[in-house]
């Protein structure tokens, strides 16, 4: 699951091609090139270790591959798998392999990687923060060379989905072995590009895989990776990758709706907006602490907030409001239910209901049984939620909620949260599917801090161990209405990250998780 | 230094202050930065006055509007007109400056006051103190002590405080060491003053002007810092209209909206700029050494 | 001199000890260790837990403070620096390099700030009051006058997308010029200060001024009586300037993706990752307590008259 920062770095990983314009039209056969942006240096390239969005991004894109990718649908497609078979009791799911496919170091990759891999998970030595994500899975077998069982403590509907996510895609067992504690630094899969070199602080480089062979259908090239080189230049502030986007050092990168306005009118750049974005802004409340754990107050306030006006304040309107708890781009978001029993603005009504919870107008602010609506919200420090709280500051006095705006740096926000002294947090998360609702609202929470509500809980049980999609997607949309009807959180807005790249690099498009088809990428001959 | 001595019989002498304030409007850097100093000042009086709308009243209708007569240098990104917030960040500036300042003078000139009057082992132990905190990368003390105290503008002015210490205790040390040895210092104690008296009344008027050159310094770096803070996500806490803080949230307009970070930037540079020359000026007027 | 340098030497000591227990009772008080604060944020807390106890084990956070600055201190005495936990490898391992990348900049930076910082400083003093003064003292006073983040913007938007002369990507030599004008021009500041003050300081004496009735050309002057002496002055601002050039580089690394110490501190305080943040601290103390030796023992070379008074 990945927070806000962390997300804004997986969309934002893009292309270059080559720096200087003029050589190519001299060298025609000069080796291609592209520069993407990475918006922090990896803390090492290994998906057991790591899954921040920029790691799952940089593996994802380029060198990682998994059993499945999800099409344009959200659905699971055989990727390194041929096929897949889920047993009658929904605990064993076994996967059929393709055969063929090599790790860049040569070896084959074959059941024992699979195995070896998830083995590497489970091992609570690794501490892999990889293996919260696969919950029930308790054992992995190879009953040949070309099959893998895995067997769940209980059945565990999201796993095939989240089998398209790059913290399960395969490295080279023999390289990690071989490597020990530096394999973070020299990652071998079987992706389209082999790792080349790391200058940490400054550049990752890739090379091309001459052994490729694509086993996904819907990429473009079914052929070799057409670039010969990948740069990806850690640049981390966005006035600079503005700035080498415009004189042509960067290809493509992630940017801010600010940051890309001097392209929109240059048609030599492409912007593209992310509508399918799986990211959801909202606030939560601490039921622990009064008011927040009285439904009367949360309703209320959940009146309150103009989100089209946080929407235009933080991310230039590049988004959509949301009425409900899951975002759209996610599989399962129910639109009736968002309509139903949303709580879209409306500040009279807001009113309305602090005057009948009690909450009494006192000198421009409320007041119930001598205690002040004054409250505090916290959130990270970026200009988004910064702007994004200035909004909110601005309608809650509008209704007589006076409230007292924190961020900070994430070491300080996020950590600071499991200490029960909040009122109110603005967050962003990102995940792509439905299961974010368990991690997040599920009792007791992701605090610890949520009461048990039956109508919440029983939903989401029942969504995770459903099988059926079907099944699965009516319990999804039951949880959606129970989290809504419960107020237990307060959705805003989803936005659209943006990446801008430049149109002489052609191919360049993300599938439904948002990962590169880096075998597309091609420069276009002068 | 001894034209002035050879000069001065044949003037009728006017006034100690009076001379002073004489020397101190001759000097062009004195009085650029002074205007600026007070200009701010009554800036920082007046702003409700002067400010043409509330400093915090948010208009997304308004978001991103240019410079106009309705707004003077436009509005920022959730519709707040920047002239007004601009108007009152230069209470937050002042505020910085004093804040961080006093504790950073207070506390550097005892301690400095005291290592250089104070016996050998005290002095030896608060120089090694200061010795430590001067090694101590700058940034990296005042980010690890905001990370312990939590972020927000009075952590962040604290810890730019303590950071500032060193400099000054230092710095009157040493003027002290200087001193102690002059006539008036040695004669005071053989007529029996007490040593806080020497060291209060005696010393302490005799190192204030290279402390006050000094203060002119280091007040607009903790400016500065502050704004570091806010780019690292230390810092001020929203929607408080501080220059440094707004304009770290509004340099990615640098290609869109270049009011938004163009009216930030320049209440800074102009602000820290003048107390930057006006330090120039008063280390002209106030160093005997270089007064000639 | 030798005993002057011993006995400076000798002093060190309980400033390096000093600077040991200060970073450890600044680990001791942050409120949050980098193993909460990586995990937490990518999964929720009751998954992490397992995995958030191995690596507080693994780490040896789990122990009372005294034990881990003793076994701080022990790994410290064999060279050991300790394991970065965000990075999950040796601290060394990454810092040794970005350190050269540091010292680097540092100097390229500290020629331009000495370039800019004195010619504008003897200009200033020498045409004094002039238009040509007050040019000087803003050109001097200009790098110091705003967040270094913005001046760092302002030069790439200028000399990177206006000029073209620089290219905005670090990329082989060219790379260090643009940080480097940046953090020189910050440090220029307070030399020209320095310089315009002693020298105006030289010019007023008596022998300067003698010489000067004597026929001697204001350039002669200037060169070779002023400067050397505006010089030794400039020398030990110089040494107490390298520890304020190596904190400068923490904002200017970050905005122009120059892969020194500065950019990696920046990140080890966000993740709270201390084993890292201490070695940074420790190694930028050294280099500003070595740098500053040197530079006193020059000036004493060069000034008799110090070795005395101090």
């Amino acid at each position: 699951m990945l927070n806000r920062r962390q997300f804004s770095i997986a969309t934002a990983l893009s292309a270059g091609v080559l720096a200087f314009s003029s050589t190519r039209q001299v060298l025609a056969q000069a080796p291609q090139v592209a520069r993407f942006r990475l918006p922090i240096d990896p803390e090492g390239l290994f998906n057991v270790q790591s899954i921040s969005a920029v790691v799952s991004g940089v593996l994802g894109n380029y060198l990682l591959e998994g059993l499945v990718y999800l099409d344009a649908d959200g659905k699971a497609q055989p990727w390194l798998a041929q096929s897949w078979q889920a047993s009658e009791d929904g605990k064993e799911i076994s996967f059929k392999l393709k055969d063929g496919k090599t790790f860049h170091d040569g070896t084959p990759f074959n059941a024992e990687a699979v195995k070896f891999h998830f083995d590497t998970i489970l091992d609570p030595k690794s501490a892999s923060p990889a293996k919260g994500i696969v919950g029930p899975l308790s054992k992995v077998e190879t009953p040949d060379g070309m099959t893998v069982v895995f067997t769940f403590a209980k059945p565990f509907a999201p796993f095939i989905n989240l089998l398209g996510q790059s913290y399960f895609g395969f490295n080279s067992p023999t390289a990690v072995r071989l490597a020990g504690d530096a394999y973070p630094r020299k990652p071998v899969g079987t992706g389209p590009f082999m790792f080349d070199k790391w200058v940490p602080g400054a550049s990752i480089e890739l090379i091309r895989n001459p052994n490729f062979k694509q086993f996904r259908p819907d990429a473009t090239n079914q052929g070799q990776p057409y670039l010969d080189r990948i740069v990806l230049n850690v640049l981390t502030e966005d006035g600079v990758v503005t700035s080498a986007l415009m004189t042509e050092e960067l290809d493509a990168a992630s940017l801010t709706a600010d940051g890309v306005v001097p392209f929109a009118a240059d048609d030599r750049y492409n912007i593209i907006n992310d509508q399918n974005a799986k990211n959801l802004m909202f606030m939560e409340f601490n039921y622990k602490k009064a008011p927040f754990g009285d439904l009367a107050f949360r309703e209320a306030i959940s009146h309150a907030i103009d989100r089209e006006a946080v929407l235009a304040a933080a991310f230039g309107g590049n988004g959509k409001i949301a009425l409900g708890p899951l975002s759209r781009g996610i599989p399962g978001y129910d639109d009736k239910v968002a309509e139903a029993y949303g709580t879209p603005y409306d500040p009279e009504k807001a009113k309305q209901l602090f005057d009948a919870a009690g909450w009494v107008m006192k000198d421009g602010i409320r007041t119930k049984d001598g205690m002040p609506a004054k409250f505090s919200i916290r959130s990270y420090a970026s200009s988004t939620t910064e702007r994004a709280l200035a909004v909110i500051q601005a309608n809650l006095a509008d209704i007589g909620i006076v409230v007292d705006v924190g961020t900070a740096d994430w070491g300080s926000f996020y950590p600071g949260l499991l200490k029960p002294d909040w009122d109110m947090a603005l967050n962003r998360w990102t995940w792509s599917d439905p299961s974010v609702m368990s991690q997040l609202f599920r009792s007791p929470g992701h605090r610890q801090l949520l009461p048990a509500n039956p109508a919440i809980d029983t939903a989401l049980d029942s969504a995770d161990t459903a099988l059926d999609p079907q099944k699965r997607m009516a319990f999804v949309s039951d949880a959606q209405k129970a989290i809504l009807e419960d107020r237990r959180i307060l959705p805003l807005l989803t936005d659209w990250p943006i990446t801008v790249n430049r149109k002489v690099l052609e191919g360049y498009h993300f599938d439904y998780l948002g990962y590169l088809y880096a075998g597309d990428l091609k420069i276009a001959a002068a | 230094m001894s034209v002035i001595l050879l000069d001065e019989p044949l003037v009728p002498t006017p006034p100690r202050w009076r001379r002073f304030v004489a020397r101190l409007l001759r000097n062009p850097s004195v009085v650029v930065g002074g205007t600026i100093l007070i200009l701010l000042i009554l800036l920082a009086l007046f702003a409700p006055w002067v400010a043409p709308y509330d400093p915090f009243k948010v208009n997304p209708v308004q978001r991103l509007k240019p410079p106009s007569w309705l707004h003077l240098m436009g509005t920022d990104e959730v519709g707040r007109d920047l002239f007004s917030r601009l108007i009152f960040g230069s209470r937050y500036f002042l505020l910085i400056c004093i804040v961080t300042a006093s504790i950073s003078a207070s506390i550097g000139t005892l301690l400095g006051l005291i290592a250089g009057a104070g016996s050998v082992v005290t002095e030896s132990i608060i120089m090694r103190l200061i010795d430590v905190m001067l090694a101590f990368p700058y940034i990296l003390m005042v980010l690890v002590i905001v990370a312990i105290l939590g972020p927000s503008l009075w952590t962040g002015m604290i810890s730019i405080g303590i950071a500032g210490i060193p400099g000054y205790a230092r710095l009157v040390r040493s003027a002290v060491l200087t001193v102690k040895r002059e006539d008036y210092v040695v004669s005071a104690r053989a007529l029996g003053a007490s040593e806080a008296d020497i060291l209060f009344r005696t010393i302490l008027p005799n190192v204030l002007s290279p402390l006050i050159v000094y203060l002119a310094f280091s007040m607009p770096l903790a400016a500065l810092v502050t704004s570091s803070l806010s780019f690292i996500g230390l810092g001020t806490q929203p929607p408080a209209p501080e220059w440094g803080a707004m304009l770290v949230n509004s340099r990615t307009y640098l290609f869109s909206a270049w009011w938004a970070v163009t009216g930030p930037g320049m209440a800074l540079f102009i602000s820290i700029f003048g107390l930057n020359i006006l330090g120039n000026g008063l280390r002209d007027v106030l160093d005997p050494r270089s007064a000639a | 001199m030798l005993q002057y340098v011993a006995r400076r030497l000798l002093l060190l000591i309980p400033v390096v000890i000093g600077i040991l227990l200060v970073t450890f009772l600044m680990k001791a008080l942050i409120p949050t260790d980098a193993v909460t604060a990586i995990y937490s944020g990518t999964l929720s807390e009751k998954d992490a837990a397992e995995a958030i106890a191995t690596l507080r084990a693994k780490y040896h956070l789990d122990l009372p403070w005294y034990q881990q600055f003793y076994i701080y201190v022990r790994d410290l005495m064999s060279g050991d620096f300790g394991e970065s936990i965000r990075l999950r490898k040796p601290v060394m391992d990454e810092l040794g390099y970005r350190y050269v990348n540091t010292i680097i900049l540092t100097l390229a930076a500290l020629a331009i700030a000495l370039v800019v910082g004195l010619t504008t400083g003897i200009l200033a003093a020498v045409k004094r009051n002039s238009w040509l003064d007050v040019t000087a003292t803003t050109i001097g006073l200009f790098g110091i006058s705003m967040p270094a983040f913005f001046f760092g913007l302002l030069l790439i938007l200028v000399f990177a997308v206006w000029l073209r002369w620089l290219p905005v990507v670090p990329r082989g030599t060219m790379a260090l010029l643009l940080p480097a004008v940046a953090l020189g021009l910050i440090e220029a500041a307070p030399i020209s200060q320095v310089a315009r003050t002693s020298m105006i300081d030289v010019l007023g004496r008596d022998y300067i001024q003698a010489a000067r009735a004597r026929g001697a050309s204001e350039f002669a002057l200037v060169v070779r009586h002023a400067l050397p002496n505006a010089l030794i002055v400039v020398l030990t601002l110089v040494g107490l300037q390298i520890g304020n050039l190596l904190g400068g580089a923490f904002i200017i690394e970050a905005i122009f993706g120059w892969h020194g110490i500065g950019e990696l501190a920046v990140n080890a305080i966000e993740w709270r990752d201390f084993t890292l943040t201490q070695a940074i601290i420790l190694i930028s103390a050294a280099t500003y307590l070595v740098v500053n030796l040197v530079a006193d023992i020059l000036y004493a070379w060069l000034d008799p008259r110090v070795e005395l008074n101090s």
